[in-house]
């Protein structure tokens, strides 16, 4: 017993070790934007001797960060209500009637799980132009929407299948519960566990999506941050003091998203991977 | 009495009992679904079959497999779908070999191990994007590059780490460090899956630690090994944002991979058609490695049981 507590010590020494190596990358990120472009570059990994903040308005301001902030805000939490409301319904609907058609469907949306949307963004391109939505905020949020719908709606449908008992249903019936007022009354309450999921593994892919802004939003006024940070590189690379805390505030809102939620984010994604 | 009664309220009301509510409930995710996922997939074959260009974007003749011999005449076409999948094995080998017993550990009893997780996991959390930028200074040739000026302070001489020869696999290295956290969180769920009375009975056998992770844990990890490597290899053959970040494509076309040619050729330069015949490639390359995955999941489960 006293042989393996002691193995068990070691093995965690290492891991802690290995952890601490992982991090320096962040680490570096993190301490470098407090840094002179020139202390940064004499001593890297020490804590910053003067901690330069006005780096960060300096930044703030080039990237015009509230503006890229909100774009991004607009675009993520638009999407993700949009996916938890079409997700509840669609995935209720599979999931209560079994008839060949309804096969059909989920099989349909099934295949958007292993056909890349990235083969058609030529094709998309034209659309999105046709539509009349080009360089709008809607376009991102209509084709991250899309992009996300299989997965959305196959956890929907499998966590109703397994999760909601149709007896509570059958009580409302009995009750004269008309089928919305079931859907949004007795069903959705149950629904937060797969909600949640739905919510953090959706926030993560829309909001790191570079591609879908890429694409379909041109002019600076709508670009997302990770647009405003790729355009400002070319610009400042060589000047550290700015570019480190544009990658900073990049990065930033997740960072903090996950230092809070960080047991829901990891519990969220392998919940939505394990079913996926 | 009562229970045939209950059956029948049950059949009522069971399959398809939503009416018109199941068209309402279904058409709002069906409508933008087809229209941004579905109807691209079927343009995306037409234009594959047509000569439209950005020079020529209405009347579109058909053209046969005319832009599909160019895409395999096109060296640069070939090597992006070459890169994009020595990229997405490579990554997904090293997710799987590192993720693997960094699960297994961390599922054991150690204090810090909610921290470690968390660690672990983090880099998960950040774009890819911005995770190549930062990784490009990392490794920057200069001597202000983070591990050359390690290198340097130690008395080695600095490496370039964005050749030709290796920048492909710098970018994969990048990458297995951000992505092999989110590889564990999967594997860490299937592992809490496994039932610890195995463990237990196999201790009593006398089997050693090593031993009933190769009996017991390996082989109950199909599902979670499967779920990492069909994303990851799915995933990698649409690598976009860490190649654009660090290398763009170069030096020359040595890190060019299917979606950086992709944005050139088939949005950029206007080469429409041709883009689309490039994509149902791609399509074509990303459907045969997940049947193969599929097939050789099966035959691990099968030898399993």
């Amino acid at each position: 017993m006293k042989k393996t507590k002691k193995k068990l010590m070691l093995v965690e020494l290492f891991m802690v070790l290995l952890a601490i190596i992982w991090f320096i990358p962040i680490y570096y990120l993190i301490v470098t934007t407090l840094k002179s472009q020139q202390e940064a570059t004499l001593n890297p990994l020490a804590l910053p001797k003067k901690w330069e903040f006005s780096n960060y308005i300096n930044a703030w301001v080039k990237m015009d960060f509230p503006r890229a902030f909100a774009n991004t805000l607009i675009i993520t939490v638009s999407a993700v209500l949009i996916l938890v409301v079409v997700g509840t319904l669609a995935g209720y609907a599979l999931a209560r009637t079994k008839t060949r058609l309804s096969g059909i469907i989920f099989l349909l949306f099934l295949a958007g799980l292993i056909v890349p949307f990235q083969m058609n963004i030529i094709s998309l391109y034209r659309i999105v132009k046709n539509l009349g939505i080009m360089n709008k905020l809607i376009a991102v949020i209509l084709v991250d929407v899309a992009i996300n719908t299989p997965q959305t709606i196959f956890l929907f449908k499998e966590f109703i299948d397994t999760s909601v008992p149709w007896e509570l249903e059958e009580a409302a019936i009995v009750d004269g519960c008309s089928v919305p007022r079931r859907v949004f009354h007795v069903v959705f309450p149950l629904l937060k566990p797969v909600v949640s999921t739905t919510v953090i593994i959706t926030t993560l892919n829309v909001w790191n999506e570079f591609m879908t802004p890429l694409l379909f939003l041109q002019s600076r006024s709508n670009n997302v941050i990770l647009q405003e940070v790729s355009r400002n590189i070319g610009q400042f690379s060589t000047d550290w003091a700015t570019m480190f805390p544009m990658l900073m505030l990049g990065v930033a809102p997740l960072m903090i998203f996950y230092i809070f939620m960080q047991k829901y984010i990891i519990g969220g994604v392998a919940a939505g991977a394990v079913k996926g | 009495m009562e229970r045939e009664e209950d059956t029948m309220v049950k059949k009522r009301t069971m399959p398809g009992s939503l009416g018109k509510y199941f068209i309402v409930f279904i058409l709002p995710a069906l409508i933008i679904y087809a229209v941004f996922c579905i109807l691209p997939f079927i343009y995306t074959i037409y234009y594959s079959f047509t000569d439209y260009t950005d020079m020529n974007p209405a009347n579109l003749k058909l053209v046969g497999f005319e832009n599909y011999l160019k895409v395999f005449r096109t060296p640069l076409m070939l090597q992006g779908i070459k890169n994009s999948v020595i990229y997405a094995i490579l990554l997904t080998g090293f997710q799987v070999i590192l993720g693997l017993p960094l699960a297994a550990i961390l599922n054991q009893k150690l204090r810090s191990r909610n921290v470690l997780r968390a660690v672990f996991f983090f880099p998960a959390v950040f774009s890819s994007l911005i995770v190549g930028y930062l990784w490009k200074y990392i490794l920057s040739s200069a001597e202000s590059g983070l591990i050359n000026s390690m290198l340097v302070a130690m008395g080695f001489s600095p490496v370039n780490f964005f050749t030709s020869k290796i920048a492909l696999y710098s970018i994969i290295a990048t990458q297995i460090w951000q992505w092999t956290g989110w590889a564990m969180v999967i594997f860490l769920a299937n592992l809490q899956s496994i039932s610890e009375e195995l463990y237990e009975a196999a201790r009593i056998d006398g089997a050693s630690s090593m031993k009933s992770f190769f009996g017991i844990t390996l082989p109950l990890m199909c599902p979670s090994v499967k779920i990492v490597v069909v994303t990851g290899l799915i995933g990698g053959m649409k690598v976009f944002d860490s190649i654009y970040a660090m290398t763009g494509g170069g030096p020359g076309n040595a890190t060019q991979t299917v979606m950086t040619i992709m944005m050139d050729k088939g949005i950029s330069d206007g080469f429409y058609s041709t883009g689309a015949a490039f994509g149902v490639c791609f399509f074509i390359v990303v459907l045969i490695i997940s049947a193969l995955v599929n097939k050789l999941m099966l035959k691990w489960s099968r030898g399993i049981s």
